[in-house]
């Protein structure tokens, strides 16, 4: 992928390390808290998050996988039925406070379809929206409470979070897409 | 409807005249419907006219097909059979007496005869009277009368005699009269509610099997009638039609063997195709290897009902059998079953479709593909569409088909090395439930004649 | 480099470091023979999820919100159409139930003109089951949806298959049927979940055995000559050497119409003589896993006693046919261009 890296590696860990704190600060600690990464990059910075949590607060959050594909509104839109990863959510989330934890906040379909799903888990006492990258064009009246950093781009981008886990480094690029070609307006 | 007019005009091509035991190029000149002249050509004359080209043969005859008139005109009339007929290169065609009223008596004969002079077409109308009334296997039909009133043999096709008895007082009074009693060998109680032959292809489909038993075990049957009666009727004479499988051949050829007076007719649809077409196979018989979910030959959608046919298509080897009978002599005639359908009684679940395929307008198109693929010599190929049918009629055929000097021309220009691609619009049938559509084949008739006359050009 | 972090998630193609199944590729399912291993292995993943939703507090999800599903069944059915009706209701999609008679004498309206009403009244896919083999490729041929063949005639039962290798999967040591033994017993000869099985268990490695008397075998010998495309099975009348050492043995039903057409003497014979009991039990391998279709006749094909058996597995295949039925319709609707979701 040619494009143009606008955070190395050691800025995705600094922010991590910053939305952590900033997670525990809103909360007023770690009692009642607990962190749901959407699949697929979201669920290794939702684990990283806690990890960091655990190492200054001494305490393991409990951390969920969420797969929305089941709710996303536009499954009738795409060519083909998107292959599902699995949701695991190990704990019950009733009267939990839930952070969401996603790589990249765009339309906020997204997010829209993962507090849909999480309401079918139970009832959580609230769900605050951690992401590493804020790239605008809302369509939804969604906000995150946690971003790594904010990103202005036009439609005609796109933002790729890398994370080792899943793509071997860190890091986050823009690029152009091909003439013509929009992001999809239907997802975030 | 005018009659056609005769021909004028001078035609160059391959011609074969099975009559005369001859083929090669020639030159056949038609003056006022009359064949005034052939010229075998050699040399330099008969340069560009081999056996894969234009074809020069005699008006093709058809002893067994369906014009559903009276009684189902919505399916065929005598005048779109025939119009279909002349298309398909026949000049003479023998119907079959399932229509409603059946041809169990003289008036059904007469309105049949009319509606074929009504049509204005040369080409000849025969017609089969039913063995016994209403085709319902009970008491005799009229067979005298019918035979006075011309009809060519008897026949109860689809609902073939049941009792032994009655099938043997039949032979024996139609042998009288000196016809021959055309025989659907088919033993019901073997096939009830069957769909597709009993085998591989039918068992992957979960199509009931229709056992070849039932073919076999009436063909056994037949003969021995046959065998019975001949003792006191010489004149006793028993055709098979569309015979479809190796080991009923093999009685044929027994019986035809000992002496026997049988023959019997295959037909174009189980020499070309095979049931692995139920499935989407659309290779022809030939070129079949038997596991069409093996080798990827599956290439159109299963349950095609075009190919629900009675009796149904059978395996490779059984296909193969039909063409080796025609090569031998064992079967004597190629007859197109041609069997035209609506829609409403097509466009159904299979299980449900009426049986059969039209077919009269592709059977030569079919052998001239068989022919090509070296199955079948061509000279055997066209008398089996024409002097074999006619000597299953015996003295009852209007005509001996061949190339004769000084006689009403009664012929075919076929172009074997040009294809047609066949459509519901290019047939010239009302059934358009033909497994060929949207497939090209080989073999364009260009000119029909029938008795002099121009019966279809194109 | 990586192909794309950003969404829509699975339009973007998966970083090659996690091998992801073939996409879905059929419009309509009609029959089990043209899946590939790697289709069948997308239907079990997807089914496990389906299981999963299944276990949750509110087990619906919203995925084929808008989509409508009609449910037609020339046949009489209950667990297969309720089973039908749950899985398309647990993914949020509205249900039209008909049950319509059908026979080739009454002649009401062809199976063509009631497919295109249905299709005019807006119906994404029609559920299908049919008494005659073949009917669903018609409705195939005339429908703009997708078709989803719920059993037709004798010939095939895709999501039976399916759910019953699903059911096998989650029994069997390792979730694999590579070389197990798994018989199929008794009326093979008018059984689509015969012939549907045969395809997807030989596909995953299966050795398969189908068993049962002569006349119900009738024209399988000449499918075992050629095997389920080139796959080879076993065919045998001889019950003991079809349990010796099974895996699994899957009872079909008889059908009591078998001994008016000739084709049994007696139903006692028949238990007597191919009847799962405790004793043929003993048999099969230690951990056999014993299946029926349904609906069962207890002490004919099933002894009452190995129906409830520990090893039985017949409650599991009504559940798992819930969630194989919502990851069929579920893959079926990612192929039709309908109404937008929300």
């Amino acid at each position: 992928m040619s494009g143009r890296r606008i955070m190395a590696a050691e800025d995705v860990r600094r922010a991590v390390t910053r939305i952590s704190h900033e997670i525990v600060e809103k909360h007023g600690g770690t009692d009642g808290l607990a962190l749901v990464g959407i699949q697929r990059r979201g669920v290794p910075l939702a684990k990283r998050l806690a990890d960091a949590i655990a190492e200054h607060d001494g305490v393991m959050l409990p951390v969920g996988a969420l797969d929305i594909t089941f709710y996303r509104d536009d499954l009738s839109l795409v060519a083909q039925q998107p292959i599902v990863k699995g949701t695991d959510i190990g704990f019950d989330l009733n009267g939990y406070t839930v952070v969401l934890v996603d790589d990249v906040l765009y339309t906020g379909r997204t997010i829209r379809a993962a507090m849909d799903a999480l309401m079918d888990f139970g009832r959580p006492k609230a769900i605050r929206l951690a992401v590493m990258v804020d790239r605008g064009h809302r369509e939804l009246p969604i906000r995150a409470d946690h971003v790594g950093k904010n990103v202005p781009t036009s439609r005609e981008e796109v933002v790729h979070v890398l994370v080792e886990e899943v793509d071997g480094e860190d890091g986050v690029e823009i690029a152009r897409l091909p003439d013509g070609r929009l992001t999809g307006g239907a997802e975030s | 409807m005018s009659a056609a007019v005769k021909y004028n005009g001078t035609l160059r091509g391959w011609a074969v005249d099975p009559a005369a035991g001859r083929e090669g190029a020639a030159e056949a000149v038609v003056a006022d419907g009359v064949l005034t002249a052939l010229t075998w050509l050699s040399g330099s004359d008969a340069e560009g006219l081999s056996p894969d080209g234009v074809l020069i043969l005699p008006g093709l005859m058809d002893i067994h097909a369906h014009f559903r008139e009276p009684g189902n005109e919505d399916a065929e009339t005598v005048a779109t059979g025939l119009a279909a007929a002349a298309h398909g290169g026949f000049t003479t065609v023998a119907l079959m007496p399932n229509t409603t009223p059946a041809i169990d008596e003289p008036s059904v004969v007469a309105r049949i005869r009319a509606a074929a002079a009504a049509s204005g077409s040369p080409v000849r109308t025969l017609i089969h009277g039913a063995v016994t009334v209403g085709r319902r296997g009970e008491t005799l039909a009229a067979l005298g009368e019918l035979a006075d009133a011309g009809v060519t043999g008897f026949s109860d096709d689809g609902s073939p005699v049941k009792s032994a008895s009655i099938m043997r007082n039949a032979l024996m009074y139609a042998g009288s009269l000196g016809l021959p009693i055309i025989d659907h060998p088919e033993d019901h109680t073997l096939t009830e509610g069957a769909e597709a032959s009993e085998g591989y292809v039918a068992t992957v489909l979960g199509l009931k099997g229709w056992p070849i038993a039932a073919e076999v075990g009436s063909v056994a049957r037949s003969i021995a009638l046959l065998t019975d009666v001949v003792r006191d009727v010489p004149g006793a004479r028993l055709h098979l039609t569309h015979v479809s499988t190796a080991a009923a051949l093999d009685q044929v050829l027994l019986a035809r063997a000992a002496g026997l007076p049988v023959t019997c007719d295959v037909t174009p649809h189980h020499l070309g195709f095979t049931d692995e077409w139920i499935a989407g196979a659309r290779r022809f018989a030939w070129d079949a290897s038997g596991d069409p979910w093996a080798d990827g030959a599956l290439v159109a959608g299963p349950y095609d009902t075009s190919l629900r046919v009675n009796p149904p298509l059978r395996s490779p080897e059984d296909a193969l059998a039909c063409w080796a009978a025609l090569a031998d002599g064992t079967a004597t005639a190629i007859a197109t079953d041609h069997a035209p359908h609506t829609e409403v009684d097509k466009h159904v679940e299979f299980g449900w479709a009426i049986n059969g395929i039209s077919g009269i307008e592709t059977a030569l198109s079919l052998v001239l593909a068989g022919v090509a693929a070296g199955q079948l010599p061509l000279a055997t190929a066209v008398a089996a569409l024409t002097t074999g049918p006619a000597s299953v009629l015996g003295e009852r055929s209007p005509i001996a088909p061949g190339l004769r000097v000084g006689e009403p021309a009664d012929l075919v220009v076929v172009d074997a090395g040009a294809s047609w691609t066949v459509t519901a619009a290019a047939l010239r049938s009302k059934g358009k439930n033909s497994p060929l559509l949207g497939r090209a084949v080989p073999g364009v008739v260009r000119l029909t004649l029938a008795n002099g006359r121009v019966a279809y050009q194109a | 480099m990586t192909p794309g972090a950003d969404r829509p998630d699975g339009v973007l193609p998966a970083p090659a470091a996690v091998p992801s199944p073939a996409p879905w590729a059929h419009r309509h399912l009609l029959d089990v023979d043209t899946l590939t291993r790697s289709e069948i292995e997308l239907v079990m993943k997807t089914t496990d999820e389906m299981r999963d939703i299944l276990t949750r507090p509110i087990p619906k999800v919203p995925a084929l919100r808008g989509m409508a599903v009609t449910i037609l069944f020339y046949e009489a059915s209950t667990r297969t159409r309720v089973s039908f009706e749950v899985a398309a209701k647990n993914l949020s999609a509205d249900v039209v139930n008909i049950t319509a008679s059908a026979s080739s004498v009454s002649k009401g309206e062809s199976l063509v003109d009631t497919i295109r009403t249905i299709e005019a009244l807006g119906a994404d896919m029609i559920v299908m089951r049919h008494s005659v083999s073949g009917a669903p490729y018609l409705a195939a041929e005339v429908f703009g949806g997708s078709i989803l063949n719920g059993g037709d005639g004798w010939h095939a039962h895709p999501s039976q298959a399916l759910l019953d290798l699903f059911t096998m999967r989650s029994r069997l040591p390792g979730g694999s049927l590579e070389g197990r033994k798994v018989v199929i017993l008794g009326d093979v000869l008018h059984s689509r979940v015969a012939r549907s099985n045969l395809w997807t268990l030989t596909a995953m490695g299966a050795d398969v055995w189908i068993c049962g008397p002569s006349t119900l075998l009738r024209g399988y010998e000449a499918w075992a000559a050629h095997g389920a495309a080139g796959r080879r099975f076993t065919l045998t009348s001889d019950v003991s050497a079809a349990l010796k050492d099974a895996d699994v043995l899957m009872a079909l039903r008889i059908q009591k119409e078998r001994m008016a057409s000739g084709l049994l003497p007696s139903l006692r014979e028949y238990a007597a003589r191919y009847g799962l009991t405790q004793e043929r039990l003993r048999a099969a391998s230690p951990d056999v896993v014993v299946m029926h279709p349904g609906p069962m006749n207890e002490g004919v094909e099933i002894a009452a006693d190995v129906a409830v058996d520990p090893r039985s597995v017949i409650t599991d295949q009504v559940t798992n046919g819930v969630a194989v039925r919502m990851a069929l319709l579920y893959l079926l609707a990612g192929t039709h261009h309908g109404k937008v979701g929300a």
